[in-house]
């Protein structure tokens, strides 16, 4: 039959097989409890295991799961886009194309220059666009299953296999916390070379302030930029996180953590399972690409803003 | 539902404090990572810049370029044939005032020719007519003179028989203009200049 021509069935095949998918964990775990093993502790989901121990200088620079898919986006992002760039004619000349020119579009008009300058956006639209071209990936390639949780294997023909697992790289503080860090670095370094190191600290203060005000204003002001280092951070970290967590807990971890009986465990894996599916589509049809957007749009803008003759 | 709660968090908030320095993994910075992550990410934009943004932006500013060539284009196209049509237009114009003229002149040669070929017609019939006038005149007059000679000799004739005797030549040329004088020819030739 063919499934082009059926969109429901394709719609209803899929989602079962998302549904199966999203449920294996709760055999694994049923498996698991039964061979007396240790009780399941959602936070190893996001344990690093080192894969490869790397240590220089004191430095731990080990591969590990959320190195892993560091590279794996790095090499999507490149790839793809490269790829993309390779096949752009002048006359328009397949779907890819017009989804590079959408997203090209995108992160040229609506993200970099609608928050600066022709000649800064000239100058930043690369950074911000690997920026959000990077996240995106990043998080998108969480919601594959991917065979990489170590610490549980099992057996393809007398081959141990690592779990499939879900798992994002911008889940771990410190991705979207270094990121955020070039950020914020990058647009105080603009802000300085446009105004001067004082001209730019003088910049915060907003028009209109005078005399004895402009010292709490300034301390105030210079608060906010630290903690927009951890807002941006924390933004991207928590959305993907608790993304994550909902899906973990939903398809499979409340079944097993609370251990209702099999009557108890049935009525829950279907009602959480069906949420599993539904948070499963939101997270990877907005959150993903949002969390991406806001990270890159912000840049923008601080970036717009440091250089900006007003605060 | 308390010892559910507590069932759900319990290993959560386990790990966030017997980790070594008390941090759960999910929030603990790991500078490996960042250093990997920074690396990654600063390769993806050193590649991007170099190998994908270009191509992307040449692209479409080629296609941008050829969608204003092709507006100049057609703007030009159409201000053509806008200038055409209106030189087709001057010329459809110029060719109807032409044909109009042309239709004229004719119409004006033509009444020139009828009214040349009534004078013409005119002249040759005065010329017949005073021709034929002519020739009666002449005819008349040579009439005339017969008769003037028949008259003069039967005048003659006439007078001998009655007078028995020949007249000398006065005698003839009085009788003879006598009997002219009593005729009236002017009659005859008034007729003829009338007609």
């Amino acid at each position: 039959m063919n499934l082009r021509r059926h969109p429901r069935l394709l719609l209803a095949s899929l989602t079962t097989l998302l549904t199966l998918l999203l449920l294996s964990p709760v055999a694994a775990f049923a498996a698991e409890s039964g061979a007396d093993e240790p009780a399941l502790n959602p936070s190893d989901e996001f344990a690093l295991p080192d894969w490869i121990s790397i240590n220089i200088g004191g430095l731990d620079l080990s591969i590990n799961k959320a190195v892993f898919y560091i590279f794996l986006a790095t090499a999507l992002t490149v790839g793809v886009m490269i790829y993309a760039a390779r096949k752009m004619a002048s006359r328009p000349t397949g779907r890819l194309q017009t989804v590079t020119e959408m997203a090209f579009g995108l992160m040229r008009d609506n993200i970099t220059r609608g928050n600066m300058d022709t000649r800064m956006a000239a100058k930043w639209f690369p950074f911000i666009a690997t920026l959000f071209l990077f996240i995106w990936f990043s998080n998108m390639i969480g919601y594959l299953p991917l065979p990489t949780n170590t610490s549980h294997t099992f057996d393809l023909f007398g081959l141990e296999v690592p779990t499939f697992a879900l798992y994002a790289a911008t889940a771990n503080i410190s991705v979207p916390l270094v990121l955020a860090i070039v950020v914020w670095i990058a647009y105080h370094v603009e802000g300085i070379r446009k105004h001067g190191f004082f001209g730019y600290i003088r910049s915060w203060v907003p028009a209109g302030v005078e005399g004895f005000m402009v010292g709490p204003i300034l301390a105030i002001e210079a608060l906010s930029h630290f903690v927009r280092l951890i807002s941006l951070s924390l933004r991207l970290f928590a959305n993907i996180l608790a993304g994550h967590l909902l899906i973990l807990f939903m398809a499979g971890g409340l079944v097993v953590l609370l251990g209702m009986g099999v009557f108890g465990s049935v009525v829950l894996g279907i009602s959480t399972g069906t949420l599993a599916v539904i948070f499963f589509l939101f997270e990877i049809g907005l959150v993903a690409t949002l969390q991406a957007f806001i990270f890159s749009t912000l840049t923008a803008i601080y970036l717009g803003g440091a250089v900006a003759e007003e605060h | 539902m308390f010892a559910a709660i507590d069932t759900i968090a319990a290993p959560l908030v386990l790990a966030a404090t017997t980790e070594d320095d008390g941090l759960n993994p999910l929030v603990k910075v790991v500078p490996g990572l960042m250093i990997w992550t920074l690396l990654a990410f600063l390769v993806a934009l050193l590649l991007l810049r170099k190998y994908a943004w270009p191509q992307i932006t040449r692209i479409l500013d080629q296609r941008q370029h050829q969608i204003e060539e092709s507006i100049d284009a057609a703007e030009r196209t159409r201000a053509e044939a806008d200038e055409l049509l209106a030189e087709y237009r001057q010329r459809l114009a110029d060719a109807r005032a032409q044909a109009d003229e042309i239709v004229a002149k004719a119409e004006r040669a033509g009444e020139v020719a009828e009214r040349e070929g009534l004078e013409a017609a005119k002249v040759k019939r005065e010329e017949l007519l005073e021709q034929t006038r002519r020739d009666i005149e002449g005819e008349t007059r040579r009439a005339i003179q017969e008769i003037r000679r028949e008259v003069a000799d039967l005048t003659v004739q006439a007078t001998e028989k009655v007078t028995k005797k020949t007249l000398s030549a006065d005698d003839q040329k009085r009788l003879v203009e006598e009997a002219l004088s009593e005729l009236d020819f002017s009659a005859l030739s008034g007729e003829n200049r009338r007609n």
